[in-house]
């Protein structure tokens, strides 16, 4: 075998299309992945965040496109392809009267572990959640946070070597969000597991992803590090404000945006370019949490 | 081996176990009202075929329950489906998803057996005596697996909890009182005996009652229509499940 050969990306997409009737979710999205990587795929409601996932994961039939994992062609059938992905998605689908190690046990047995790996993994992925005192609580009468984890970790438990995460924080206070961001970054470093997820939280994806994508209407409308795209819209940015309005003008550094700002009569701000000025750049439009 | 299969039937019968006491009653009260309304009210002292109609009604009433119970899986199925999403977990497993149609039968026959129990209890508390052998078992789980079948099939073709109480109005609910479990089907008029003849139900009262009270039609001919209904519809299940998606 040739190196050329081992090099295959994690994931990698092309052209992939699906549409419901009249709306098309998803318009031509290309993909490339590589393995470790920490990936945000940002849009806001309805872009097909969730269209996209789907299909990646096998719930649902492209119109159109390619999907390959490590070099090999993801069909239905790909039985060892789907032992690799795991899957946490938007919504908390948790046995809400089985307990937590129970939900765990039936994802386990559904993947095929053995009863000795199984008991193994159910204490490991109990511990890496942080909730092995609720190991015997029913999941319905956990909190949002814990739920939460809990799927994560019931997606970690078949040890895939790619975890897909819907909306990992989505409905979640700001203070459990900060643990489920700091517990992510453990997965993909620790557990050298490539993140793919979707937010609609700028903020999110700044601070998680080592690379985004946005996505608006069904197609990707740009991509890179956050740092990349910041750059490539201008570091510095003012924010004029007219009347009802705010209008934004970008500079590459400092000083040139401090002179423009002494040329200005009213109430001007700098400050540095987030990404969320990377987006209404783009689009126009304002994400909305 | 089947781990898919395996791993959902285990689920199911954890959750069952939680609910277990209301499953048990709730099976219990309507062949109860059931009995007390037709075998004690309008029937007493009649005679059915020769026989007396109390005997001639438990074996309807057992076959009718059990079908219930089966058949209810469609209900679980589909909240599991639309409104918690787990059956997602089904979906994304590593296997073909015709072991979700065989872990899901054979939970819906095992809910079956319940009514079986309850009705073995009344009918000796009503002095009738019914016949559990061989014939009446094998008879009994082909009857429960073409209506988990049926129930696993509805699930799947519905794209709404609201269009799953459709298909129990208009099938099972007719399915209930025209095929023999109250009255025998050869009594009925010409028209209704057209339509209970596209019922299994239909079917597989006339062999159970036969193999119960030992009397009657249980030929070869009726297991056999019966298997062939089972395997058609695993073939048709599996077929729709299949193509399901999210
Ligand atoms: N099963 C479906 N049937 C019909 N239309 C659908 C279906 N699923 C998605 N859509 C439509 O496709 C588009 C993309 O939806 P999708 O759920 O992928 O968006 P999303 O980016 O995940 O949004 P959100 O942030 O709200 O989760 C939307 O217009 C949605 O209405
Ligand atoms: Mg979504």
């Amino acid at each position: 075998m040739n190196y050329a050969e081992k090099t295959h990306p994690e994931i990698l997409v092309r052209g992939l299309k699906r549409a419901f009737g009249k709306v098309e979710a998803v318009r031509g999205i290309d993909l490339e992945l590589q393995a470790g990587e920490l990936f945000a795929f940002l849009g806001p409601n309805g872009a097909g965040k969730t269209t996209t996932i789907n299909m990646l994961t096998g719930l649902l039939r492209p119109d159109a496109g390619q999907i390959c994992y490590q070099g090999e062609s993801f069909v239905s059938t790909a039985y060892e392809v789907r032992r690799r992905i795991g899957v946490v998605p938007q919504h908390n689908n948790l046995d809400r009267e089985l307990t937590a190690a129970e939900n765990l046990r039936i994802h386990g047995r559904l993947f095929g572990l053995s009863r000795g790996k199984l008991q193994q993994r159910i204490d490991i992925c109990l511990e890496l959640a942080g909730l092995c005192d609720k190991r015997d609580t029913p999941a319905g009468k956990l909190s949002g946070g814990m739920k939460r984890k809990l799927v994560i970790v019931r997606a970690l438990l078949h040890e895939p070597s790619i975890l897909f995460l819907d909306e990992p924080t989505a409905g979640l206070d700001p203070h459990s969000r900060r643990k489920i961001w700091a517990f992510l970054r453990r997965i993909n470093q620790e557990q050298k597991c490539t993140l793919f997820l979707t937010t609609h939280y700028i903020e999110e994806a700044e601070q998680l992803a080592e690379r985004v994508s946005f996505i608006d209407q069904g197609q990707i409308i740009a991509g890179g590090s956050p740092a990349e795209l910041m750059k490539k819209t201008g570091s510095y940015v003012l924010d004029i404000y007219r009347d009802e309005d705010v209008d934004n003008e970008f500079f590459n550094d400092r000083s040139t945006a401090m002179t423009r700002l002494e040329q200005i009569d009213g109430t001007v701000r700098i400050r540095k370019t987030t990404l969320e000025d990377v987006f209404l750049q783009l689009t126009g439009t304002r994400i909305e949490p | 081996m089947l781990h898919g299969a395996r791993g959902i039937y285990l689920r199911e019968i954890l959750i069952l176990r939680r609910k277990l006491i209301k499953t048990l009653l709730a099976s219990a009260v309507s062949p109860a009202l059931f009995l007390l309304a037709f075998g004690f009210g309008i029937g007493r002292g009649a005679l059915v075929g020769g026989q007396d109609y109390l005997s001639f009604l438990l074996p309807g009433l057992l076959t009718m329950a059990s079908m219930n119970q089966s058949y209810a899986i469609a209900t679980e199925i589909n909240i599991s489906r639309f409104y918690f999403k787990v059956f997602e977990e089904y979906l994304l497993a590593p296997f073909g998803r015709w072991q979700i149609v065989l872990g899901e039968m054979v939970y819906g026959m095992t809910r079956g057996l319940i009514p079986v129990a309850i009705i073995a209890l009344y009918s000796l508390l009503c002095g009738v005596h019914l016949h559990f052998g061989p014939a009446f078992f094998l008879a009994l789980l082909l009857h429960l697996a073409i209506f988990s079948l049926l129930g696993i099939l509805a699930a799947m073709i519905v794209r709404s909890h609201a269009d799953q109480a459709t298909v129990n109005a208009f099938l099972i609910t007719p399915m209930m009182f025209l095929s023999g479990t109250f009255f025998p089907v050869d009594q009925m008029p010409l028209a209704i005996k057209a339509v209970a003849s596209f019922f299994p139900l239909t079917y597989s009262t006339r062999l159970i009652r036969a193999t119960l009270l030992q009397s009657g039609d249980s030929s070869v001919l009726l297991y056999l229509l019966l298997a062939a209904m089972v395997m058609s519809l695993f073939w048709l299940t599996r077929r729709v499940i299949e193509r399901v998606e999210v």
